[in-house]
């Protein structure tokens, strides 16, 4: 047999001539490798699901559900610790932009992401230990400024590297917005207590009562540490330039939320309150409004209906439910009294323009109505207060300038969260702060280890469409549901309202995740594969092994793949997987090659051979 | 004296009849000039099985043939790839003395495909067309198109065509005759039935000479 040039793993070469089992009999398949039938192979090549992209700060969500399926929950939690360090306090206050981007949702319904993190995270803090360990003392010291969710983020992940973070906090306990910003009855103050206390295991120092510009100054930040994470976010409420608005009895969404976050609220709410403004913190401003008092509270928006107020459809609901009433299309125009807020005058008004920093167009030609309030709350925005910022770094939209690693030009300070996001078109978010703050540790370590600074890589394959994966494995399966305390009892107590899922509960909802276009093994492959060449040491995912020797190509494992992570490529792309055969049966010289060798000698063999 | 051996490798039942096409026409057209031919099918290939390698066997002599008794081409002067994955399965140049040619059914170039020719240094030229491509396959589903993959030609019932060379055949059998001469164009020409595709593939050649063998 002329076998020059060609290649035949020893692996499959015949133990000794003659005996060739036929496939079906034992050991026949090792002495049958049909790898060259093929024209595709099937390679696991993991896609990213929509969930982990929309997420501010690119959870591996999938990954975590599949652990919590499988009731792994500790690694789930640990998962999860990698990009979110307080998992507990997002899956409060989350608007889950995971689960609008959900491919359950075209299917049936959504899977409640936020609900599971929240299991997670309730989870982690029982635990005695964390299963986060701070890294190695690197000797170098970075100061965090603000210790809201960016800030938070960013100290968390510093600490994780090895550096030695000092946290500085303008306000007498910590916690930022997480703390001021969002009301009791979403996120309780021991949870976010617990999770500080979980940063401050990992090393972390916080200084309260310590303001940027006041207490510390930007030269001193610059002498004392090696780098630094500006993450001070918007502090400052946006007024809506009426008559009068600096009466007794007009209050600012924000600052009101945040006196009685920190407990240093001295406020009485009259009977009427007016809340001024159709974001999410106006809706917190409403609904807190009726805990602390207020009996009829009207919420006052310049959009024309509710569809278009720049807010959660869930909070909005809830809110509704409690019993806020409702206008649309007017703006305020005058705060009326004499020295305390009476009335507030409105005239009809039209939305134009962005989110942050919106035109009004307001109709002065219809009559003026006037609107009988005791209080009014104004929630229309914050900004920053960046007077102790040099002014080169200032940037016209009034937050601070970055470039687009999150640094402040060649200087080792960089800035996250919502002090450089406002006006740049991403919704401020928590879980935006979070990812924020996230990526600029990472950049900043680079730029402390003198390496080159890689610019965000963008997600190449993500999986938006149903068709890619087997959607004949998947039964329509209704959402689990948290329970909510009803609107009449909870319309006066600070419990929170939306109650966790029970274990029970969230295995049932994680089992629902398609996995989309990630191998979550389940073994089907392996179970369809009629050759049979798909192997596996164990169950589990990175596991999975296809015998290219053994492989047809007949696509019946990327066909009946249910999360579409099998691909067909064709053969020709790869350089290996070559077995060598001489015909289509056998690897010794053909069965014809030998007859037709006995054939040509029959004239010269002596008939008595025949 | 002339003598050849042509030997095309396809695939059981999804590109049978290309193969069977290739070999009855080249035979068909020696015959037709005069010269004698022989062209038959290896049934212990099993060609019954989707997409498992089989040949086809094409002789052509100005004299008598006597190599009646066997039909496996022991010395293959042309050897034809009805699909180009084989190029990495089989050993196709076995038994093929030097000067001889490779026509390979792809859209990859003859510099990507060479290095998955054993003994290359036997070839005068190795020569790709995309044949699948030239041929139109508009009604091929899912990505065999792309990959150059027959699916509806199958023997039997399911054939969808009793006329020669309807598609991938025709390009191929272009590139057989116009780069080795084992035929005249001309006998051959009016038996395609894709004249389309065969004349395209006239023009659309990939050829990378090799090693020629000095007459």
């Amino acid at each position: 047999m002329s076998t020059k040039g060609t290649h035949i793993p020893d692996r499959l070469k015949i133990p000794f001539a003659g005996i060739t089992p036929a496939p079906t009999q034992a050991k026949g398949q090792d002495l049958f490798p049909t790898g060259n039938w093929r024209s595709i192979r099937p390679v696991y090549r993991d896609k990213l699901p929509p969930c982990n992209n929309a997420c501010g700060t690119n959870e591996k969500i999938q990954g975590y559900l599949d652990l919590v399926k499988r009731g792994k929950y500790v690694d789930a939690y640990a998962l999860i610790k990698e990009d979110m360090p307080f998992p507990s306090v997002t899956g409060r206050v989350c608007y889950h932009p995971c689960e609008q981007a959900c491919n359950r949702g075209k299917y049936d319904e959504a899977i409640s992401i936020r609900a599971v993190e929240r299991f997670l995270g309730d989870l982690g803090q029982a635990l005695t230990h964390d299963v986060v360990k701070a890294g190695k003392p690197n000797g170098k010291k970075v100061a965090v400024v603000g210790s809201g969710p960016a800030g938070h983020s960013a100290a968390y992940q510093l600490a994780r590297l090895g550096y030695k973070v000092t946290i500085l906090e303008k306000s007498p306990k910590a916690g930022g917005l997480n703390r001021g910003g969002i009301p009791d009855w979403v996120l309780p103050q021991d949870v976010l207590d617990r999770e500080i206390e979980r940063l401050v295991e990992l090393g972390v120092t916080i200084k309260t009562n310590v303001e940027v510009g006041k207490d510390v100054t930007w030269n001193e930040l610059k002498k004392n540490y090696d780098a630094c994470v500006l993450a001070v976010g918007l502090t400052e409420p946006n007024s809506v330039r009426a008559k009068g608005e600096n009466k007794e009895g007009v209050l600012y969404g924000l600052p009101f939320l945040r006196d009685i976050g920190m407990g240093t609220s001295k406020v009485k709410l009259g009977a009427r309150v007016a809340v001024i403004g159709g974001g999410n913190t106006a809706i917190d401003c409403a609904r807190e409004a009726l805990r602390q008092g207020a009996v009829e509270v009207t919420m006052i928006t310049v959009e024309a209906n509710p569809q278009e107020m720049p807010a959660v459809p869930e909070d909005l609901h809830d809110m509704l439910e409690e019993g806020v009433e409702l206008v649309h299309g007017r703006a305020m125009t005058a705060v009326l009294g004499k020295d305390r807020v009476e009335a507030l005058e409105l005239h009809r008004a039209r939305f134009s323009g962005a989110i942050n920093a919106s035109p009004i167009t307001v109709n002065r030609e219809t009559p003026a109505e006037r609107f009988h309030v005791d209080n009014v709350i104004i929630a229309v925005g914050q900004r920053a207060a960046l007077g102790w910022l040099p002014d080169e770094f200032k940037s016209e939209r009034g937050t601070i300038k970055i470039d687009r690693f999150g640094r402040l030009g060649d200087t080792h300070f960089f800035a996250a969260g919502d002090v450089v996001q406002l006006g740049s078109g991403q919704p401020l978010m928590v879980v935006n702060a979070v990812g924020d703050g996230k990526r600029v540790a990472f950049n900043l370590d680079k730029v402390l280890r003198g390496e080159q600074l890689e610019p965000r890589t963008i997600p190449v394959d993500v999986i938006f469409d149903l068709n890619r994966m087997n959607m004949t494995y998947f039964p329509h399966f209704p959402r689990v549901h948290q329970a909510v305390l009803a609107p009449a009892s909870r319309r006066k107590t600070q419990e929170e309202v939306i109650q966790a899922f029970s274990e029970a509960q969230a295995v049932e909802e994680a089992a629902r995740c398609f996995s989309c276009g990630t191998c979550n093994a389940c073994d089907n492959c392996y179970l369809v594969c009629p050759e049979p060449c798909i192997a596996r040491p164990s169950r589990s995912n990175g596991l999975y092994k296809i015998l290219v020797d053994y492989c047809k190509g007949c696509r019946v494992c990327i066909e009946e793949c249910p999360t579409g992570c099998l691909e067909g490529v064709p053969e020709l792309d790869f350089d290996t997987g070559v077995v060598r055969m001489d015909t289509a049966f056998a690897i010794s010289p053909g069965l014809h090659g030998r007859q037709a060798e006995e054939l040509r000698n029959l004239a010269e063999r002596a008939p008595k051979n025949i | 004296m002339s003598y050849k051996e042509l030997t095309v490798w396809t695939r059981g039942i999804i590109m049978d009849k290309e193969g069977r096409d290739i070999v009855n026409s080249i035979s068909a057209a020696a015959r037709l000039e005069g010269k004698y031919a022989q062209a038959m099918e290896n049934y212990v290939d099993n060609p019954d099985r989707t997409n498992a390698p089989t040949r086809k066997y094409c002789r052509v002599s100005d004299g008598v043939i006597e190599h009646e008794l066997t039909y496996e081409n022991e010395q293959p002067n042309i050897v034809v790839l009805v699909e180009g994955t084989m190029v990495k399965g089989w050993d196709y140049m076995r038994g093929m003395p030097p000067g001889g040619t490779l026509v390979i059914n792809t859209h990859y170039t003859p510099e990507y495909m060479i290095r998955f020719v054993p003994g290359a240094d036997r070839l005068a030229q190795l020569v790709c067309v995309d044949a699948a491509h030239l041929a139109d396959h508009k009604w091929l589903y899912y990505r065999l198109g792309e990959l150059g993959l027959d699916r509806l030609s199958t023997e039997g019932a399911a054939e969808r065509n009793k006329m020669v060379a309807p598609d991938i055949a025709a390009p191929l059998i272009a590139a057989v005759v116009k780069t080795t001469g084992i035929v005249k164009m001309e006998s051959i020409e009016p038996m395609i039935a894709n004249k389309r595709a065969f004349e395209m593939a006239l023009d659309n050649l990939h050829i990378m000479p090799l090693n020629p063998v000095a007459a």
